[in-house]
């Protein structure tokens, strides 16, 4: 399955990019891919990673089946920070 | 006098010229803070059913409380009171800047405007005098915001209002710095009573119960806000524009007149985006805010300008499929020089494109086109051609064009930019608020869906439970008169810092989810002052308050206000959604829409209503509200 992953303005500062396609069936194989892809710096993408919670096309995995949750083809997977205003 | 208020009322006739200085009530304070709450109070009694909003007979109050004129952070808002020319029910505004700050200094807690002059009139209040001036404003007259406020100089507060406030603009706001009361239609109120401007001066000081402790108190607080993930980083990084790529991340930013909840350029209206690309200028705040939420943008031919904030990088950005911040910025100027709320306008201006779309409205405004926009907002100000239409709102355009079932507004107040289908608790807020859709009488979307702690935010556990507490709480802290972003803080830095996915977090967010007798507690307990709005306005006040004396005294406000809502005609059937929120779903899970009407029966109950909506004799009785 492909599906769109959409890392968090801190990610993607690191990363320099914002958007990534990746070969997943679930949601941990989302993490993993993500984590190559932060090559040596494992370390760095724990710390961003935590600071932010996974949704699946808006939802997030913890309301599902966390990083069980299956995907679809074309299914949408987003670090999302926290965030408050008005 | 109770410790914090100034004391007196100003009492301002625009007929007949007069005005008179009256002692503020006591028993009202006591009941009600201030603010909102006050107002409120003064609206409901000195007004009888059905008045004409834009007549002479509606009052314009502008109430502050106690903790204004203090230097507590965010304490700088003043709350406008009357009835709204936009939803025929209650209609208020909050806004920051310096002019709350002013009224205390010139030692007025209210001023209640009632009549109409007969040509266009500015009031200037020297609070150390005792006097109040009638000053022509013809030469004001037709100028924007900024201009007038230059205009008026730096010496005095000001409250003004722009071309969309004189033109009687249904969505106009009344302006004071760079803020706006924005929403119900305040600005249109003053206009109608061809009031430009009010300006106050004075040097009083607020005399407080305890000032050396209230200092300290309020140092530690200030330390806590500075270093709170929400209040001292990310607002302060971001500004609220630093929302967008969460809402968008859960499907709910307003997008192509509410028909999606996601926007794929979302990052190009972000705050993000503003500090990538070099457009922020100063960060600005209101007084006594640590928090400088607000930052300056450059707008070509304009200057450096205030820049949008989230809802309306959302309703003039994404729900228009405009993914051009610096468009945005521009149409952000524009509609703050012009005094209108800038929710009610994206949110028109996104209904008319959809008009255009099914071939009900002849316009060349389309999605995702910024082409005409610019003038088409200058129409709506001055109200001109289609203009004059759209600066009715999204009700009555719908009335006369069709389209009622995705007009995006609540008893005619349009819908801020947090989309209810990803947000069940909101939805219920949003139909049951007493000023229609509008998402800052109780916020309740922070601990559903863009907070570091949510619930579930689509199911019904909880739905009819917490917009009751932050409805209340927010007509607290919309009495004190207080920002609502200090409710933020709520969520302790500790609780940010935790991982989503960690054992600690997951334990904490079922507690959350099931905390039924948490909410019920909160509701009831009057013990010591714990949070920082209680022990303020205790050290202040000399009162003892807790969490319970602030849902009680939110509840009294928020049921008064419906009262008055009931007196002026509406009804259950006003605690609605647009049909397009209630049937269409936006996420693939979903079958239908949002789930209110499975919602609003336990909602009613909890808040003590019969089956129509109408507060109980026991429940008016038990929360002490006068009717």
């Amino acid at each position: 399955m492909t599906v769109r992953v959409e890392f968090t303005y801190e990610m993607s500062k690191k990363l320099g990019v914002r958007v990534i396609d990746v070969d997943a069936k679930t949601v941990a194989d989302v993490v993993d891919a993500s984590r190559q892809r932060f090559g040596d710096e494992t370390e760095a993408f724990e710390q961003l990673a935590s600071r932010a919670a996974l949704a699946v096309n808006g939802v997030l995995v913890r309301h599902r089946k966390r990083l069980k949750t299956q995907l679809d083809d074309g299914d949408r997977v987003t670090f999302v920070k926290a965030a408050a205003g008005g | 006098m109770i410790k914090g208020y100034a004391g007196r009322v100003l009492e301002v006739d625009l007929t007949a010229r007069r005005f008179s200085f009256e002692p503020l009530d006591e028993e009202t304070a006591r009941l009600y803070i201030g603010g909102k709450g006050y107002g409120t109070r003064l609206l409901y009694d000195r007004t009888e059913a059905g008045i004409d909003p834009l007549g002479p007979k509606n009052p314009l109050i502008f109430a502050t409380g106690p903790l204004n004129g203090s230097v507590a952070p965010q304490s700088n808002r003043f709350a406008v009171v009357c009835k709204s020319p936009l939803t025929g029910g209650i209609g208020n505004a909050t806004c920051g800047g310096t002019f709350a700050f002013g009224m205390k200094k010139a030692g007025v807690d209210v001023i209640v405007v009632t009549g109409r002059s007969e040509r266009p009139v500015r009031i200037d209040v020297d609070g150390n005098a005792g006097t109040v001036e009638f000053i022509d404003a013809a030469d004001l007259w037709g100028k924007g915001t900024y201009e007038t406020q230059a205009l008026l100089g730096r010496k005095k507060s000001h409250a003004v209002i722009g071309p969309a406030g004189e033109n009687k603009v249904l969505y106009a706001g009344i302006v004071s710095n760079e803020r706006i009361a924005g929403r119900t239609g305040v600005g249109a109120v003053m206009g109608s009573k061809k009031l430009k401007a009010l300006s106050v001066s004075g040097s009083r000081k607020l005399d407080m119960e305890d000032p050396e402790k209230f200092k300290a108190y309020t140092r530690d607080v200030r330390a806590i806000f500075k270093g709170h993930p929400v209040l001292g980083e990310s607002l302060k990084r971001f500004g609220t524009g630093g929302i967008v790529n969460t809402t968008n991340g859960r499907n709910i930013l307003p997008t192509r007149n509410f028909q999606k909840g996601r926007f794929d350029d979302a990052m190009k209206i972000s705050g993000e985006w503003f500090e990538d690309h070099e457009l922020v200028g100063v960060k600005t705040s209101c007084i006594h805010c640590p928090v400088s939420c607000g930052r300056d943008v450059d707008v070509p031919g304009r200057g450096v300008v205030k820049g949008p904030e989230y809802e309306t990088l959302a309703l003039l950005g994404s729900n228009l499929e405009i993914g051009d911040i610096k468009k945005v910025s521009e149409w952000n100027y524009l509609a703050d020089d012009l005094g209108m709320d800038t929710i009610s306008l994206g949110a028109t201006l996104g209904f008319a494109m959809e008009l255009r779309d099914r071939g009900m409205l002849d316009t060349e405004l389309a999605f995702g086109d910024p082409a005409g926009i610019s003038e088409l907002i200058q129409d709506i100000g001055h109200r001109r051609g289609l203009g004059n239409d759209l600066a009715d709102g999204t009700r009555r355009l719908s009335e006369k064009l069709g389209g009622v079932e995705f007009a995006p507004h609540v008893k005619g107040l349009e819908l801020s930019a947090y989309d209810p289908r990803g947000s069940f608790a909101q939805g219920v807020e949003y139909a049951t608020t007493n000023r229609g859709g509008c998402h800052v009488q109780g916020a309740s979307m922070y601990l559903e869906s863009v907070g570091p702690l949510t619930i579930n935010p689509q199911n019904l556990k909880l739905k009819a439970d917490l917009p009751i507490v932050q409805q209340n709480l927010a007509c607290a802290i919309n009495s004190m008169v207080l920002c609502i972003f200090t409710t933020y803080g709520i969520v302790p830095k500790q609780v940010h810092e935790m991982d989503p996915s960690s054992l600690s977090y997951r334990t904490l967010a079922f507690l959350l989810e099931n905390s039924g007798p948490l909410f019920r507690w909160v509701q009831s307990v009057k013990g010591s002052p714990l949070l920082w709005f209680e022990k303020w306005l205790t050290l202040i006040t000399g009162e003892k308050f807790s969490s319970g004396h602030l849902q009680e005294i939110g509840g009294r406000i928020f049921n008064l206000e419906r009262m008055y809502n009931l007196r002026e005609g509406l009804s259950a059937a006003d605690d609605t959604l647009p049909d397009r929120i209630l049937h269409e779903p936006t996420f693939s899970h979903m079958k239908s829409g949002h789930p209110l009407h499975e919602l609003l029966p336990s909602y009613y109950k909890k808040r003590g209503w019969d089956a129509s909506g109408v507060p109980t004799a026991r429940t008016l009785e038990r929360l002490g509200v006068a009717v």
